[in-house]
């Protein structure tokens, strides 16, 4: 090693010699205004310097010969060939194109036009643009073929991001890598701290992240200072009011007892005396007002950067906190961030960097999104005759809900959920130059988590009377139950990367890189239970403070561990800026996967031509065009740590002795596949990027065919072998897409605007299911008491199954003509198809009615700005989706239903849409059907956004860079035909539980102010 | 230079890494034992035949078997209940013989039995290599043999021919075809003659392993499987070998053999093993010891139950039948007026107004007997009688009978008929066998015996056949579609389905 250090540092001196000093100025377009930060670099070369805060710059070269190049994001890049000059000023002007953009992919970076792949980017720009809360939200319509839903509105939660819609059953999200650290979850991440983020959407591109790349992955690059940069201190802060967006219109007290009354005569029942008089009963209680809030959000982050000659930083320090529009502080999420990056040259050959992220975050949970005790499915359901408070002051409690079904703002009063999570992400580097050419760089990471969950669940009874405990069994707890849970997670990643660049003779431009990854995750769980605390207050609530014995206390503890070691290779050639090829290859070794097949081998191939640099190009109005082609194959590992052994399980209890003993008893549950392995997915793309009228408009599109096989599914086994199924690599699935983006943007005049929108289109379908092809039953309905979803071959994922309506049976005679339901059918009731024409309904009467995945999503993007103001308006939207609505409990007679139920059938010809009421539904009405499908599709004005910046005049008199106030409006305007509180509905429980309704935490709508400073 | 150096560099970091790797890329389970590391020693030995055991409580789907669905729903004892016609509507199909061949309830059964004999088979495969005490290892091969024979006599009783697993199987072995009824009738008979030779006497257990299988249990199922093959000596030798060990007594008051205190009695040949356990109880895997037959057979209303298992006015007749009340009624059937135990008065407006005159007694359990908290309808903790001394002895006599000896059958009948002081049966001839049959069915009433009894002795057309029982094909349950589509058709479905 020290011969080694030796030889490298005389490679260094050796090739230092004579310099010439070269300084300067750059200014912006118009000449007032400097430039700065901006890059000076010398061509051929990574030397380079950034222009400090008057556009000042100085730098040496080796002779007259060399060739400067300033860039400065969003303007041309200038290059100029030093000569005799020692002095160089320059202005640089507005660049309208985005082909000089610099793309982060796997590994290493490319110029936008030098990439053969397909690479979707969002820059801190456009991130900057509008507040946003949770990173994924950058993606959501500004990249084609990212498809982005809220998979609840509470704050804090996940967003679903499907990168080319979804490939397998099985886990579904994209690989995100922050800094070159692959990460679970961006709920850490400041969306403040991002520079840029580019997804790798074609196999190509992600083929070098083997065995992770399938569902894409997203590279996160954060901000780092600058080199030669004047010190900056910037504040951003943004305080707004959230809202409900909707409300949806129930039955009031008189309208639910009207209904109920029909519903006991129906039944031959006497109806309750208390709905006599429903008149009497007024509006009674909206529940909805009840839950739903106005909850304020508020961010504040501060953020230091700037850089010498020889090292740059950043630091930032963040604090959000969003209160949720149910719940209030209930829902409350917090997260506070610190950030230090930065980078030191150390010797000539050797820079030293880190990427340290600090993370603290607490979310408090209700239950969101269950059919069964959500506070939105309780607001929804329970009836409205009951008062949310006695006249005590107390909660009341429905006299007609027997379980699920509670007080819904009593419930959320004794909810308390509390995760809290301390997490650092961060990484140290070296890069050494081991020459002109060659770099190698060195890096360890480590995503070290601890988060503590904590639960309790007081008692309470809402009984009018205590001593008879006349409440139901859901308004009431005896028992109070306290619960934590502690979870460490550290996964560890060593990487070591050598990258070869050279140009031949300005015609060849190679670039290898070839590198090692060694990862390896461990999970610790610990924690436990108890119950009967003697204090009620959640302050209080620790295990350790009992009455009752040790007993009575429960603990777990589990650890898992897994490892992954690589090698990669990337190779990049150009031709005269023409011909564009790239190979990568990637080895995984993985612990995950079973003995027989422990490496997995990952291919990929791409190749562009720019025809616009062809000689005999004459378009004049086409000034760049670019077709590439590429291919690849990469793989999902997501298939669990152990999936490969067999574990005995112990626990098969059983009863035994006088005393009734549990004794243990312990058998492996499922059969063990030793060959195991990653899911494989192969996808071609091909795809041109067009820029007209000098990059004013540019255009991009992609079209691409992406196959999954051996998808680990747990193919239902003959049930003679007595075990679960075994994990098997058998089924298939394809999807097939076209993504277009398209943008005009026009800085020529005071008035600058930039018009861009995407959409993309996906066709995904399973292929196969393995032995028999058994279908896939998924997304449970209460209601019906059946699966709504189903996934068959020849079939989009999650399809949903059901029967087919026809109308509303008018007459006895009608009931008689129709195949048969049931004995108790009656007219009222719904007629459902005999779809197999047996004469009598029943499963096999069941077909497709609905798909939950949208034919094409679409983003449009508006910005104006003009002196000082900027306004931006943001649209997105989806359509062709299904959504299966099962908000309403139909299981219970006692729920409340939607105002539409008032155009209910009573006597022929009153309706042929809205079935009878009934107390027991004895016809089935609920179940699973056509009836419960509504067309999901939306446009969403997802922000608008009117920003002033302070004149510079002012600005230069107070020493500040930029001060900006901004007002933005968030979700102001919903075009949707879907009947439910939102449209927009992520996959809520795996990638089968897709576009059901159950309850659906909604987005709110926002209002906020904000300020942006710096000096 | 430089280069070489740095190719060493890179070699050496590899090298380094390949010769790691293998540990590095070798991640066992942390927590929880792998196959390799288990079937060493005596503990573990007796832990896999307790999981063997496990899947004698499973209830429900997705594996589970309500014996009663069978024995007493199917059979002119009881009708379905419930709520109404909806409430398991294709438990209500099934027992109007117009069965779905694709209902969960079937599949259910078939999953929970093949689940045990998986088990038995692990059992049976993993353990003789495990070095141990030789006379606990030849008893737990017993229990495991006698496990394997219990789930083949269900299936063979219920569906006839099924695929005979006598190993445990390797994927590409799954699409096995049944086996005739015979051949599986042999393979019970040869589990249970084996297991009768090792296993131990009653007495000989430890009292906490009370429910454990006994020579005893084995014998009894025994003797039940030659009544099924008309083996009338056969089954007369064993049934006197069980009466002759003195480890059986007929409890002397009948009522007390269905409380709780009299779980695992004198009179107890083959019990399954509950406890008021709740929580995770709806699945398989997670029982948590717990009986759900309690709280599906109690009434609705205050009686928080979901009324199942309705007793039929025709039941009820037989009692009467003697011109006196059966005594064995009232530990049988609840009737208007009755206390539920302490959970108040039956009356119909009690029970949320349906219309059932009568509800099962033998599985209700007191409110003080629920497990102590929990879900709003908490299991109950009643052992599922599964073989009483009594039916041995009924056995006994029907044995006996067709083996010529009337004296001995009237022998074992009475001492059933005294223990609750009726009169002696005198009969002779064929009228001695039908007071045998009804003896099973007042002795045994609601105990999941009734429909099998009337398959056995081929009395279902007769007795069933205005429930639309065809003879020829309902003696046997349909296959589960599921499994005849995911063994590709290598199963068939039985006549008439």
């Amino acid at each position: 090693m020290r011969i080694f250090i030796s030889i490298l540092l005389l490679a260094v001196t050796l090739s230092a010699h004579a310099q010439i000093k070269i300084s300067g100025r750059a200014l912006l377009e118009g000449g007032t205004e400097a430039a700065i930060g901006a890059t000076v670099q010398l061509k051929g070369t990574n030397v380079g310097i950034t222009t400090d805060l008057d556009g000042n710059y100085s730098i040496s070269v080796p002779d007259q010969a060399s060739i400067l190049i300033f860039s400065y994001t969003g303007f041309a890049n200038q290059e100029i060939t030093v000569g005799n000059r020692t002095k160089i000023d320059v202005i640089l002007a507005e660049s309208q194109s985005q082909l000089s953009e610099v793309v982060v992919t796997g590994y290493g970076s490319q110029k936008r036009s030098s990439i053969s792949g397909s690479v979707s980017t969002v820059d801190a720009k456009e991130i900057a643009e509008r507040p946003i809360l949770r990173v994924e939200q950058a993606l959501q319509g500004r990249t084609a073929g990212v498809q982005v839903a809220q998979a609840s509105g509470s704050p804090g939660s996940e967003l679903t991001v499907r990168v080319r819609g979804v490939g397998t059953i099985n886990n579904s999200n994209p690989l995100y890598i922050v800094d070159g650290i692959p990460v679970d979850g961006l709920d850490f991440l400041n969306p403040n701290d991002i520079e840029s983020i580019n997804v790798l959407k074609d196999a190509a591109s992600s083929a070098i992240y083997g065995s992770r790349g399938a569902n894409g992955v997203v590279l996160i690059t954060t901000k780092g200072g600058k080199r030669n940069q004047t010190g900056s201190v910037s504040y951003d802060a943004y305080y707004g009011i959230q809202r409900a967006n909707r409300l949806l219109d129930l039955l009031d007290a008189r309208e639910y007892a009207t209904l109920q009354n029909e519903a006991y005569l129906a039944a031959g029942k006497t109806p309750l005396p208390e709905f006599a008089n429903p008149e009497a009963l007024g509006k009674g209680t909206d529940w909805q007002e009840a839950i739903f809030q106005s909850a304020p959000i508020m961010s504040h982050q501060l953020t230091f950067s700037g850089g010498a000659e020889h090292s740059s930083y950043t630091v930032s320090g963040n604090y959000f906190t969003q209160n949720g529009i149910v719940g209030g502080d209930k829902s409350n999420f917090q997260r506070a961030t610190v950030r230090v990056n930065g980078s030191h040259d150390i010797k000539p050959w050797l820079t030293i960097g880190n990427n340290l992220g600090f993370t603290w975050l607490e979310r408090q949970g209700l239950a969101e999104n269950s059919q069964f005790n959500s506070p939105i499915i309780r607001a929804l359901n329970i009836d409205p005759v009951t008062p949310v408070y006695k006249a005590d002051g107390t909660y009341a409690y429905s006299n007609y809900t027997s379980t699920d079904i509670a007080n819904p703002v009593n419930g959320i009063e004794q909810t308390h959920s509390t995760w809290r999570s301390n997490r650092l992400v961060g990484s140290v580097y070296a890069d050494i130059k081991l020459g002109k050419n060659l770099k190698f760089r060195s890096a360890y990471s480590l995503d070290a988590t601890y988060a503590i969950q904590r639960g309790f669940s007081p008692r309470f009874d809402l009984s009018n009377i205590p001593s008879l405990s006349d409440a139901p069994a859901p308004e009431k707890q005896v028992i109070n139950t306290v619960f934590v849970g502690n979870n460490t997670w550290r996964n560890q990643q060593l990487e070591n990367v050598l990258t070869w660049q050279k140009n031949y003779k300005d015609k060849h431009d190679i670039t290898l890189i070839g590198g090692t990854t060694a990862l390896s995750n461990r999970y610790d769980g610990s924690g436990g239970a108890n119950t009967n605390l003697p204090s009620n207050d959640p302050k209080e609530a620790y295990i350790s403070n009992t009455i009752d014995p040790i007993a009575s206390q429960s603990a777990y503890q589990f650890a898992s561990e897994s490892s992954l070691f690589s090698w990669f290779g990337k190779a990049n050639y150009e031709l005269n800026e023409k011909y564009l090829a790239s190979a990568t290859f990637r080895a995984d070794g993985s612990s995950r996967f079973g003995k027989n097949n422990r490496f997995g081998y990952f291919p990929s191939f791409s190749a562009g031509w720019i025809g616009s640099h062809e000689s005999f190009w004459n378009i004049k109005a086409i000034n760049f065009f670019k077709v590439r082609a590429s291919w690849g194959q990469n793989g999902n590992d997501r298939i669990g740590d152990y999936s490969f052994t067999t574990v005995i399980n112990n626990g098969q209890n059983y009863t035994f002795g006088a005393n009734e003993n549990i004794t243990n008893g312990a058998v492996a549950l499922s059969a063990a596949n030793p060959d195991l392995r990653w899911e494989t997915s192969t996808q071609t793309d091909i795809g041109a990027d067009f820029e007209l009228l000098d990059g004013r408009i540019g255009f991009t599109t992609d079209y691409y065919i992406k196959k999954t096989t051996d998808m680990l599914y747990a193919a239902p086994i003959p049930l003679v072998a007595g075990t679960a199924p075994p994990i098997q690599n058998v089924a298939t699935a394809e999807n097939r897409g076209l993504e277009l983006s398209l943008n005009y943007r026009n800085k020529d005049h005071a008035l600058k605007y930039n018009i861009g929108g995407n959409i993309s289109f996906v066709e995904s379908k399973v292929t196969g299911l393995g032995r028999g092809g058994e279908p896939v039953f998924s997304g449970y309905v209460q209601s019906a008491n059946a699966n709504a979803s189903k996934t068959d071959v020849g079939q989009p994922l999650a399809s949903f199954f059901g029967h087919v309506t026809d109308g509303i049976f008018q007459t006895q005679s009608e009931v008689e003509a129709a195949a048969f339901q049931s004995n108790e059918t009656r007219p009222g009731d719904i007629r459902f198809k005999d779809i197999d024409g047996s004469g009598v309904i029943d499963d096999k009467d069941r077909t497709f009615i609905g798909n939950p995945t949208p034919r094409f999503t679409y983003g449009m993007n508006t910005d104006f700005s003009w002196k000082g103001l900027e306004l931006n308006i943001f649209f997105q939207g989806s359509e062709g989706n299904d959504i299966y609505v099962n908000t309403i409990r139909y299981d219970f007679t006692y729920v409340n239903r939607p105002s539409s139920a008032l155009n209910r059938w009573t006597g022929p010809g009153t309706s042929n849409t809205e079935p009878r009421v009934s107390l027991s539904d004895p016809n089935q009405n609920a179940r699973v059907s056509d009836r419960f499908v509504e067309d999901g599709s939306y446009l969403r004005l997802k922000t608008v956004q009117l920003a002033y910046n302070l004149p510079q005049t002012w600005l230069k008199k107070a020493k500040f860079n930029k001060v900006k106030f901004y007002v933005t409006a968030q979700n102001m305007l919903t075009f949707t035909k879907y009947s439910g509180l939102d449209p927009e509905i992520g996959s809520v429980g795996g990638s089968l539980e897709i576009g059901i309704d159950r309850g659906f935490y909604p987005q709110s709508r926002t209002i906020m102010g904000g300020v942006s400073a710096s000096f | 230079m430089k280069f070489k150096s740095l190719l060493l560099l890179s070699l050496s970091v590899g090298i380094s890494f390949s010769a790691c790797q293998k540990d590095f890329l070798e991640k066992k389970p942390i927590v929880g034992i792998t196959e390799e590391n288990f079937y060493r020693t005596e503990a573990d030995a007796i832990a896999s035949v307790n999981a063997a055991y496990a899947p004698l409580q499973f209830q429900l789907s997705p594996a589970g078997h309500f014996r009663w669905f069978w024995g007493d729903i199917m059979s002119d004892d009881a009708v379905k209940g419930g709520s109404s016609d909806n409430d398991a509507f294709s438990l209500l199909q099934l027992e109007t013989f117009k069965g779905p061949t694709n209902t969960d309830l079937l599949e259910s059964e078939w999953g929970a039995d093949y689940e045990g004999i998986y088990r038995a088979n692990v059992v049976l495969e993993r353990v003789p290599g495990i070095t141990m005490d030789e006379t606990l290892k030849a008893r737990i091969l017993g229990e495991a043999k006698f496990i394997r024979a219990w789930n083949y006599y269900t299936l063979v009783t219920m569906f006839g021919g099924v695929p005979l697993v006598d190993r445990v199987l390797a994927p590409s072995e799954y699409n096995i075809s049944s086996a005739s009824a015979d051949e599986i009738w042999d393979f019970i008979e040869k589990d249970l003659t084996e297991a009768s030779a090792t296993l131990w006497k009653r007495s000989a257990y430890a009292e906490s392993d009370l429910g454990r299988i006994t020579q005893g249990t084995a014998q009894a199922l025994l003797v039940k499987t030659y009544l099924w093959r008309n083996k009338w000596t056969e089954a007369k030798t064993i049934a006197e070998a069980i009466v002759n060990s003195n480890e059986y007594q007929l409890v002397s008051n009948y009522e007390d053999i269905f409380t709780l205190f009299g779980e695992n009695n004198t009179e107890s040949v083959f019990e399954i093993q509950y406890m008021n356990r709740s929580g995770g109880n709806w699945g398989k895997n997670n029982a948590n010891e717990g009986s759900l037959t309690n709280v599906f057979q109690r009434a609705r209303g205050q009686f928080a139950g979901f009324g199942f298992n309705i007793p039929t006015q025709n039941f009820v007749d037989e009692f009467f039948k003697e011109g006196f009340e059966d005594p064995r009624l009232k530990s049988t059937v609840f009737r208007v007026g009755e206390p539920m135990g302490d959970r108040g008065v039956f009356t119909l407006a009690a029970t949320g107004d349906l219309p059932y005159l009568y509800y099962p007694k033998k599985y209700f359990n007191g409110k003080s007997e629920d497990a102590p908290f929990g879900d709003p309808a908490p299991n109950g903790g009643t052992n599922d009688r599964v073989i009483r001394y009594s039916d041995v002895l009924l056995m006994h006599a029907e044995a006996a009978y067709h083996t010529g000896d009337e004296a001995g059958a009237k022998v074992s009948l009475n001492k059933v008929r005294s223990r609750v002081s009726i009169p002696n049966i005198s009969a002779t001839g064929n009228d001695l066998l039908e007071a045998i049959y009804r003896e099973r069915r007042l002795e045994l009433g609601l105990e999941s015996h009734r429909f099998f009894d009337l398959v056995r002795t081929g009395k279902a057309p007769q007795v069933l056949g205005n429930l639309g029982f065809k003879a020829g094909t309902h003696e046997l349950f349909p296959i589960p579609q599921s499994q005849i589509l995911a063994t590709n058709g290598a199963l068939r479905q039985n006549p008439g389905y």
